[in-house]
């Protein structure tokens, strides 16, 4: 049953005469007011409080209890989460307390700023003195009720189910609150507070159990799982196994009836647009790479074309040139040449070589650069062999020049000789991998997978290291534990060698520096740090060349291209299917309401529901004839949080490993676990005695806070 | 309770539970009679149950590094792959959390 909120305005409250009680259910999930004598609250809500602020007019508002999405927009939720004003099932919020009260009476259609009915309002057992009084205040203060009596509400329940006939005069309440549990006995119809017991685990617990569970399994769904969405799932799927340890053998074991126990949450989710298929898709993406090189291409062609072209062109006119100067007398040839812009005939003659050159380069024709050098290295290098003492100082400079020029030379040389042969290699390494291919493709396939998931996973986890400075739990070789686990190798020498640096010096005065030694301690480190930066880069080449290696032939292979993919995103290795957005539950659901009876799970240190009875039960300050046995006789579940199925053979079962062999048990739910509280307020306050079990305002005042501490209802009148 | 001035921020005024009981005393008063202190549960005396903290089974093993409880050994597997702050946060579904004040 999820969130119910019915907050109508009331319109008849002027029709009830001034003595009508109003009965308050103040409980820490809901809210529940009404008349005296009805059987179902009128106004009922979560007791919560949220104060945004209007987002145009920047006043801050109150919204009490569960708000409507859809006006939520108006306002900037930012700074305000939902309050409540509880603390655990005592009220200290009064401030929280009066929005709610306000809101409340507004509700149940108070119109004047008095409430002038006596007010019958719950708490919880053995309410601190301090809340008392303060809720006492609150009531008399702002609102100018007469009189006010307080009660707890499982007392008020278990007076209902007795009218009712669930339970009799001696008995006990078990209830299974929001944020605690109690467990009371009754004798003779009135609740014995000194042996009862609580539990400081309830609904709301479970619920945050259930919702870290299933947030830490799937973290990319984090946002869909709101408290509320939460609380929903637990109440529709949660239940209680009548043995925990079979339980969860069945799902360990994997068996048909744990599958069937399992429930799946399936969010929306669109399928993508329909993909094509890899092949298709990696053709598509050929064709189109193919089309932009061959654009390139003819861009290129049509630029050496032009570039030939116009080098042509110049070249006819250089050529024209000279056969005009040839043409042309000898002293006109100085100004002719001004004209043409050349200095001289060897001017214009240098630049049509250097114009036939570029020509033939453009015409992409052998530059035969390479066979013109070796007959000129001969020549240039004449010098060399002619021994020092016989050259002359400007030889000697030329021999210089020679040698210089010839041992590069054949450095080059010697470097296009290694490349070649690296070629050589290459191509042998490549042909061998060819044919281990092909006569087993299967194996070289699953060799060159395995390959590259280790390597990924080792540049990954260096990666890791090296910028997130280890999140990993210590896989790495460097171990150790907590700070050692954040510094890889290099760091940790790091940290050493400052730390014997700063220990190694005398004492009080700080030498270090002085002398120049010292600062060779940053060589040794940054000689470290650099290190470690050289190998991942060689193993990131070898994975890239693995990984194209493997796209290739491997069909199915979609490379990991972000290796420091954060936790929160969902892996994209595959395309999303429809699994990936299932919620799966199958342990936590018992495992989460498991926590009543095992406050252990959570690290809360109390006995659970089954254990408390029995606590209680040795609480009892008298022991009469068969009290006991009368008592196990009407056990009554109360509470929103026993609806769970399978709690009444749970508790059964619990009570019965600690009474006495054979004594009669019966574990009954109420009639309605969660209005019952209400409505034996309401039946109560309709009582005629009532009026005697409340205290006034002068009463609050003249008898004071000892006697408030005292105050208790007697709830059969 | 209520501030004069508007404006101000009212809720640091309350007390909280732990400062309510505080308060209270209760040690000045007798011990047989009920208060929100002594009728809370005292620790239970079955033995403790120990589930795997990753999937809820039933957990003989404890790993130290991590201090989290596994069933087998693909558990483990997990637990040694996960980030350290889900671990982090799977030991303060059990309170047992190292927290660094």
């Amino acid at each position: 049953m999820p969130f119910i909120s019915q907050i109508q305005r009331q319109t008849d409250y002027s029709s009830f005469p001034s003595s009508c009680p109003i009965v308050i259910d103040n409980g820490a999930s809901y809210f529940r007011i009404g008349w005296a004598g009805e059987t179902d609250p009128r106004v009922m809500f979560r007791n919560i409080v949220q104060r945004p602020r209007h987002k145009t007019t920047g006043e801050t508002v109150t919204i009490v209890g569960d708000h409507d999405p859809a006006l939520m927009k108006y306002f900037d939720c930012t700074r305000s989460g939902p309050r409540s004003a509880f603390d655990s099932n005592v009220v200290y919020q009064f401030e929280i307390m009066e929005y709610i009260l306000d809101f409340g009476f507004d509700r149940l259609g108070a119109d004047r700023s008095q409430v002038d009915h006596p007010v019958l309002i719950t708490e919880c057992p053995s309410n601190p003195i301090q809340s008392r009084s303060k809720m006492a205040e609150l009531l008399f203060e702002s609102y100018g009720v007469p009189s006010v009596a307080f009660g707890v509400d499982a007392a008020f329940s278990y007076k209902y189910n007795q009218q009712l006939g669930f339970c009799d005069n001696d008995g006990l309440a078990i209830c299974s609150g929001f944020t605690t549990s109690h467990v009371i006995p009754f004798v003779d119809g009135e609740p014995v507070y000194e042996a009862c017991c609580r539990t400081n685990v309830g609904g709301y617990h479970v619920t945050d159990y259930l919702k870290q569970l299933v947030s830490l399994k799937y973290p990319h769904h984090m946002s869909r799982l709101t408290w509320e969405k939460v609380e929903d799932l637990k109440m529709e799927h949660c239940y209680i196994a009548s043995d925990y340890a079979s339980e969860v053998r069945l799902f360990q074991k994997g068996d048909k009836e744990a599958e069937e126990k399992t429930r799946c949450w399936q969010l929306p989710w669109t399928p993508s647009p329909a993909e094509e298929p890899p092949s298709e898709e990696i053709a598509r993406k050929a064709a189109l790479k193919e089309k932009q090189s061959q654009r390139l291409r003819e861009m290129a062609e049509a630029k050496r074309s032009s570039r030939i072209n116009e080098l042509e062109n110049e070249l006819k006119g250089l050529e024209f040139l000279l056969q005009q100067l040839n043409h042309v007398e000898e002293n006109d040839i100085p100004s002719f040449l001004a004209e043409s812009g050349y200095v001289s005939k060897q001017g214009i003659e240098s630049s049509l070589v250097k114009v036939t050159q570029s020509l033939r380069k453009a015409k992409r024709e052998e530059v035969e650069s390479e066979e013109k050098a070796d007959p000129s290295t001969a020549e240039k290098y004449t010098l060399i062999n002619i021994p020092d003492n016989m050259l002359t100082p400007e030889q000697l400079k030329e021999k210089r020049k020679q040698l210089f020029l010839k041992t590069t030379s054949e450095g080059r040389q010697r470097a296009k000789q290694k490349r070649f042969e690296e070629e050589l290699e290459r191509e042998k390494l490549n042909k061998q991998d060819e044919e281990k291919r092909l006569e087993n493709p299967e194996l070289y396939l699953e060799e060159l997978r395995t390959k590259h998931r280790e390597l990924s996973e080792k540049v990954e986890q260096r990666k890791r290291l090296k910028t997130n400075g280890g999140h990993t739990n210590g896989n790495n070789v460097s171990g150790g534990v907590g700070r050692g686990e954040r510094l890889n190798a290099a760091q940790k020498e790091r940290m050493r060698l400052l730390t014997t640096a700063a220990f190694d010096r005398g004492k009080g005065e700080d030498t270090f520096g002085i002398k120049d030694e010292d600062w060779q301690l940053y060589k040794l480190m940054s000689k470290d740090n650099d290190d470690d930066e050289e190998g991942p880069d060689e193993d990131e080449a070898e994975l890239a060349r693995i990984s194209s290696r493997l796209r290739e032939i491997d069909p199915a292979f979609v490379s990991k291209s972000e290796p420091g993919s954060s936790a929160s995103e969902i892996p994209r290795f595959r395309p999303l299917t429809k699994e990936d957005f299932q919620v799966i539950l199958g342990v936590e659901r018992f495992r989460c309401p498991e926590i009543l009876f095992n406050p252990n799970l959570i690290g809360v240190d109390q006995a659970g529901l089954d254990e408390m009875t029995g606590v209680s039960m040795r609480r009892l300050p008298s022991k009469g004839e068969g009290l006991e046995e009368r008592m196990t006789k009407s056990i009554l579940l109360i509470g929103g949080s026993c609806h769970f199925p399978g709690m009444a053979e749970r508790l059964e079962a619990g009570i019965r490993m600690i009474r006495p062999c054979g004594t009669p048990i019966q574990v009954i739910q109420a009639s309605d676990p969660i209005f019952d509280a209400w409505r034996g307020a309401s039946a109560y306050a309709a009582a005629m005695h009532f009026p005697q079990q409340t205290f006034s305002r002068m009463d609050y005042f003249e008898k004071g806070e000892d006697w408030l501490r005292r105050y208790q209802l007697k709830y059969t009148l | 309770m209520r501030s004069i001035l508007k404006g101000q921020v009212r809720s640091r005024h309350w007390k909280h539970l732990k400062q309510i009981i505080q308060v209270e005393n209760y040690q000045n008063y007798r011990t047989y009679e009920p208060n929100y202190v002594n009728i809370e549960s005292p620790p239970s005396m079955h033995p403790c149950k120990r589930i795997c903290d990753l999937t809820g089974f039933e957990a003989p093993y404890f790993d130290p590094r991590t201090s989290l409880r596994y069933a087998n050994a693909d558990v483990f597997k997990l637990i040694r792959s996960i980030p350290s702050e889900y671990v982090q946060r799977y030991l303060a579904l059990r309170n047992a959390a190292v927290v660094l004040k």
